[in-house]
């Protein structure tokens, strides 16, 4: 860059600089879209149902004790409190409807699970709540079940460890002995329970892969989207900014300098570069404040963010230089920018539209450029895969089209003197 | 300095440029006249090096405009009739865009940002914002853009339209520094009195071509020293050879142009051959520019 193009992109920087409406708009209406799907949708963000669970345990025993534990453990405990109650006060706040369930443990309820006796655990739902008690209900259900197999396969060995409870002694021979009789009976039901063709490897695989994938939510999904229209919205106010320099005489001026509108052309291409830049560093700095956008991979999206500014910005300009007058092009351009940004993923993500028209939009170049940093950003894919060919095709329209448009803004130049 | 030899530019059929061909020299103001679509924008920009001519040869101080482009363009200044200016900038930010677009910089830029706003008047406004201008201090203003790098050539086109009295004359007068240190000027305006206060030479485009061309007072000669008549009445009724002894110019039922020697002196027997014809309206033209242009074209520098 020469100094003619350093002049020409510095002085577009401060004319947009100095009109920060147009840039303050570019930003916050996208995101402002983006907050309203994403509470229209019931935001991705927003908290999960928690609900509180009462228990009333008048066993106290080792196996109640465990039961209860299991409940506020794990994943369940993301979605319930638990909270130890009296049978009294269990009854009152159940009538007040301020749980989710109630569970209520029988004295005797570990004796009589040990001594093969019939016992009951006793739930109360809150018929207000619909989702909340029925996973309490589902819990408890696969609990009772893995109980009884338990008692089914290891009734003896059980009933040696209520001995020790109860006596408070554990014999190291006894303790030996329990040990070995469970390995032994485990090994007889293995065959049963793990079936030779499922691997372990290939489960703790899966394991790793749920972890390593980022958290799926409906605003992160549109974000990106949201940043693409940021970057629609400055690509279209600055391929209209031609039309307002050949109004305002500078581009035949320009034209009759010593290195006239080339120096100009990549002026406005650097200017487009840096606007595309600024847009792009506010808006990741809120996707990783607020979308929990994994920090190592902003430099590579700040590039590519403003590397398909690039692009879209070259094919907003073929069309607005493409057509006869300013107001032309204005209505081509503005019409352009609504099936671009839905068809994109800009308003909907494409996960969310018919697929038959995700897959348009995947052509469109916005939509190809966008579908590529989604593989990155939120479905974690590896970079070099997912951005490759659209960097190739994006890299060649935006050449094409830069010497085109070259053509056509002197042309407009002309046009302006004559 | 600047020399055009056989200028022809066409689009098509149309012929924009006819063969013009003329010189300015160093120190020289030559105004180039001509109506509306008559050619001159088409030779400004050819000039200028916006369009490409279908023959002929433009050079700017020995450096021609299509092949030595760059060169050619260090050398010129272009004070372009529609404003080219950025209103959301300051003036001195618009005079800091166009000094650097034509490769100032740095201190030496800054001290002709100076010395132009100087010139042209507007040091007490240079911070202010363009948009917050008079029409007048706009024009001065994208007068001060062009000579920044103090062109050897210089092309005004139509300067002064729309300027209040006081920056026309600060304009004319910045015109005139500029013929005094030397520099070679293509002036073009529709206000006759300013291209005959400030024009050495002139060439009047008609039809793409160059009809008459040398200094004002040359140009006079060639058409005698003749006054025009207009009169305005009812001439439906009397023939045209009652003006047999007159250079007729336009002869129309309500509207007759001739030519006449000492008109004042003539009038009073002029009119009596006109006595019935309801004559609304008697003017004369002393023999000028104007009265020249008319009669080389036949149109008004307006029309």
């Amino acid at each position: 860059m020469n100094r003619t193009t350093m002049t020409i992109a510095r002085h577009a920087v401060l004319r947009t600089w100095r009109e920060k409406w147009g840039l303050i708009s570019w930003l916050v209406i996208p995101m402002m879209l983006v907050f309203l799907m994403s509470l229209m949708s019931g935001g991705g963000s927003s908290p999960k149902p928690h609900g509180k669970v009462l228990v009333t345990d008048l066993d106290q025993s080792v196996l109640s004790q465990f039961l209860i534990g299991s409940i506020g453990q794990g994943p369940t405990a993301e979605f319930f409190t638990v909270k130890a109650v009296s049978k009294s006060e269990g009854q009152r706040l159940m009538d007040a409807g301020e749980a989710s369930a109630w569970l209520m443990i029988e004295k005797n309820f570990m004796d009589d699970y040990l001594n093969k006796k019939p016992t009951i655990i006793r739930l109360r739902k809150n018929p207000a709540q619909t989702v909340l008690p029925n996973m309490v209900e589902t819990g408890m259900e696969v609990m009772v079940d893995a109980a009884d197999y338990l008692q089914m396969l290891f009734a003896d060995e059980l009933q040696r460890i209520n001995k020790m409870v109860i006596s408070g002694k554990y014999d190291d021979a006894d303790l030996v002995a329990l040990t070995l009789a469970i390995k032994r009976a485990i090994d007889d039901i293995e065959s049963t329970l793990t079936p030779p063709q499922i691997k372990l490897e290939k489960y703790i695989n899966l394991v790793e892969e749920n972890q390593n994938k980022p958290r799926f939510n409906f605003a992160l999904l549109m974000f990106p989207g949201a940043v693409f229209m940021s970057l629609l919205f400055a690509a279209m106010s600055m391929s209209m900014a031609f039309w307002d320099d050949k109004a305002n005489g500078i581009l035949p001026r320009l034209a009759v300098t010593p290195h006239g509108l080339r120096d100009y052309f990549i002026g406005k291409t650097a200017h487009a570069k840096a606007m595309f830049l600024i847009t792009s560093l506010i808006l990741m700095a809120i996707g990783v404040w607020y979308f929990e956008v994994d920090v190592t991979l902003l430099p590579l999206l700040i590039i590519w963010l403003v590397f398909s500014g690039v692009v879209i910005w070259q094919v907003l300009l073929f069309f607005s230089l493409l057509m006869p007058s300013r107001k032309s092009a204005n209505i081509v351009v503005n019409a352009a920018m609504l099936p671009l940004a839905m068809l994109g993923g800009s308003f909907f993500p494409a996960e969310t539209m018919a697929e038959g028209l995700a897959k348009l939009g995947s052509f469109l170049p916005n939509g190809m450029l966008l579908k590529a940093i989604k593989d990155v950003m939120v479905r974690g894919e590896p970079w070099q895969n997912a951005l490759l060919w659209p960097f190739i095709i994006g890299l060649l329209v935006a050449m094409i089209l830069w010497f085109i448009n070259l053509r056509m803004v002197n042309r407009l130049a002309r046009e302006a003197r004559s | 300095m600047i020399k055009i030899q056989s200028l022809t530019k066409r689009y098509g059929e149309l012929i924009a440029a006819d063969d013009i061909s003329f010189e300015v020299n160093p120190g020289e103001i030559f105004g180039l006249l001509g109506p509306n679509g008559a050619g001159k924008s088409t030779t400004i920009n050819c000039l200028s090096g916006l369009l490409k001519p279908t023959s002929g040869d433009i050079s700017i101080n020995g450096h021609a405009v299509i092949g030595d482009g760059v060169a050619a363009k260090k050398h010129l200044g272009l004070v372009p009739q529609d404003l080219a200016l950025y209103e959301d900038l300051s003036g001195r930010e618009n005079l800091n865009f166009w000094g650097q677009a034509y490769g100032l910089s740095g201190p030496a830029l800054n001290k002709r940002i100076d010395q132009v706003l100087a010139q042209v008047g507007l040091t007490d406004r240079q911070k202010d914002r363009v948009e917050t201008y008079s029409g007048g201090m706009k024009r001065r203003l994208n007068f001060a853009c062009a000579i920044l790098h103090q062109p050897k050539a210089l092309l005004l086109d139509e300067p002064t339209v729309g300027v209040d009295p006081q920056s026309r004359v600060h304009l004319l007068n910045s015109v005139r520094t500029l013929k005094e240190q030397g520099a070679a000027v293509i002036y073009t305006s529709h206000y006759m009195e300013e291209v005959e206060q400030l024009c050495d030479r002139i060439a009047i485009i008609d039809k793409g071509a160059i009809i008459a061309q040398g200094s004002i007072a040359t140009l006079r000669k060639q058409m005698g020293e003749k006054d025009l008549i207009e009169l305005k009445g009812n001439f439906s009724s009397i023939d045209v050879e009652v003006l047999k002894e007159y250079d007729v110019q336009e002869w129309k039922d309500n509207q007759v142009q001739f030519w006449c020697e000492h008109a004042a002196s003539k009038l009073s027997e002029i009119l009596q051959l006109f006595k019935d014809c309801d004559i609304k309206e008697t003017s004369v033209k002393q023999a000028n520019l104007e009265s020249l242009f008319i009669k080389l074209t036949g149109r008004a520098l307006r029309d």
